[in-house]
């Protein structure tokens, strides 16, 4: 390589990494997954989740049963999801546990196949933002091919 | 003003302290990967889980390639860390850690980003001619030793990433009014409140940590602390207060949390602040002193950044230490000044400089450099 092409491919890596790790900063104030944003320890806040296995039949059946040879603490083993039933405190800021465990439904309905009666997962969460008053939401995976 | 950007960007320096951080950054990887050789090892992969992948086109191997893959991450960090087929094997070794971290979203976390940066710039550094088995083959080959020093980009490049690390953290907390007024703190701590009883810690501490008040200071000294360290780190004034600050910073965040490898990789990376050249301090040993000797000894096998040369210095004389300035020290103060310059002692040697004979000694020393004695003597030019 030339040179001067050496010069410019040094002076555009550098900026280019120094751009893209500033945007990342910045792009941490707002997504749920903080990816190179560096924003350790940023909540004091908790949640806790009822989930439940809704059958093609109406049941509501917790997840905390085991069911086809499945248990919801073997299927969802990290990210602090795997006993979503107790008040847990969310490591990485509300948004990004909350944003995992609307995946780890998905994930579930969509890698249990022996399962043959739940049509979809649903998971009623209490969240508490640091301070502020508890607030509830729902999520819910996709509908199941092979439920029913 | 591009001109100096780009002559900034491609003078050399001495690649020492990241071939030392490629040294330490070998076990390090070990230690990452060790959750996910345990699982392996147990006959479990991520994909038996819950797994989020970030892309759909992102290539996911077969259970057996990626415990493959993760086999020969241990042995690439390895070699990375012995020095042998030193950029192959970071290469290697950054390919590999990066790639499981991107296989899944639940994969991350800061430090592992901390980690695969760092990698990444050490396969851009020629950091493998110093501290590595590839010097050693080459000179048992008799073939003459490679330049040890290389454009400087990446080591400024680090160190922009190990300040932006403690920035944007500090950053983020001070934009958070629950984070700034302590709250966060406040409330992280009277929830582990059991934890925290289980300590052997008198009752007024235990009181002093719960209590909101205690927080509302100490949060603020916690983000006061993160952005000093992003910032002293820059000036040579505060350098050494900020790497300082750093190492208690990270003790006590690896005492009250799980932080996997941030904490020795915060520390390790630290080492990339030393000023990037080396054998520019002289140590002056009196050679028929055992005592003396032995300290040079000592010295030698500490020096793993590569500051001092030894010199033999006039019998029956104590220890005596030229700084790069030219700056002379002898006795107490130069030992002081030898131990807070090397890695492992500097942490607890740095507070010596402080103290008021050795301040006497450093005035001393830069107000006589002007003098011919010393100006004329082997180290006695800036």
């Amino acid at each position: 390589m030339s040179p001067r092409l050496t010069t410019i491919a040094r002076r555009v890596a550098v900026v280019g990494v120094v751009a893209v790790q500033l945007a990342f900063v910045a792009r941490g104030y707002r997504a749920d997954h903080k990816q190179f944003a560096f924003q350790p320890f940023p909540e004091a806040s908790t949640w806790r989740a009822e989930i439940v296995r809704v059958t093609t039949d109406g049941r509501r059946i917790p997840i905390e049963r085991p069911w086809a040879g499945y248990r919801w603490e073997e299927l969802v083993t990290d990210r602090g999801l795997s006993h979503p039933g107790i008040r847990h405190h969310a490591d990485t800021g509300l948004n990004n546990q909350l944003a995992f465990l609307d995946s780890a439904l998905d994930w579930v309905a969509a890698n249990t196949p022996r399962d043959r009666e739940t049509r979809y997962l649903e998971a009623r969460v209490t969240a508490w933002h640091n301070d502020d008053p508890p607030h509830e939401r729902t999520f819910r995976s996709p509908e199941r091919e092979g439920g029913g | 003003m591009l001109a100096r950007f780009d002559e900034l960007l491609a003078r050399p320096v001495s690649m020492r302290a990241l071939a030392l951080l490629r040294v330490l950054a070998g076990p390090l990887v070990l230690l990452h990967l060790e959750p996910f050789l345990t699982e392996a090892w147990s006959g479990e992969t991520y994909a038996d889980a819950f797994y989020e992948p970030y892309a759909g086109w992102y290539p996911e191997p077969p259970e057996a390639v990626y415990i493959g893959l993760l086999g020969l991450a241990v042995v690439a960090a390895t070699a990375m860390s012995l020095g042998l087929l030193t950029r192959a094997a970071t290469a290697t070794t950054f390919a590999i850690v990066a790639y499981n971290v991107f296989l899944s979203t639940t994969h991350y976390q800061s430090n592992r980003a901390y980690l695969i940066i760092v990698l990444g710039l050490l396969v851009v550094a020629p950091c493998g001619r110093e501290l590595s088995l590839d010097a050693w083959i080459r000179r048992r080959r008799g073939r003459p030793a490679l330049d040890a020093s290389a454009p400087g980009w990446p080591l400024w490049l680090l160190r922009f990433e190990c300040a932006a690390v403690y920035g944007a953290s500090g950053l983020s907390k001070l934009l958070d009014p629950d984070w700034f007024g302590g709250f966060v703190t406040w409330k992280r701590v009277t929830g582990a409140r059991e934890d925290l009883e289980a300590w052997p810690l008198p009752d007024w501490a235990v009181s002093a940590l719960t209590d909101a008040d205690f927080h509302a200071v100490a949060a603020k000294f916690v983000v006061g602390t993160e952005l000093f360290i992003a910032l002293g780190l820059w000036w040579r004034g505060s350098r050494y207060a900020a790497v300082w600050v750093a190492v208690v910073f990270h003790l006590a965040i690896e005492a009250a949390a799980a932080v996997q490898v941030f904490s020795l990789l915060g520390i390790a990376v630290l080492l990339i602040w030393a000023v990037p050249s080396t054998r520019d301090r002289v140590l002056r040993i009196d050679p028929t002193s055992v005592r003396q000797r032995r300290l040079g000894t000592a010295v030698g096998r500490l020096d793993w950044l590569a500051r001092f040369r030894a010199e033999p210095g006039q019998p029956g004389a104590p220890i005596a230490v030229a700084d790069r300035d030219g700056t002379a020290l002898r006795g107490g103060p130069a030992l002081a000044f030898v131990l807070s310059r090397l890695p492992l002692t500097a942490w607890f040697a740095l507070p010596a400089l402080l103290l008021p004979p050795v301040r006497r000694a450093r005035r001393a020393g830069r107000a006589a450099i002007g003098e011919p004695a010393v100006a004329k003597g082997p180290v006695g030019g800036r």
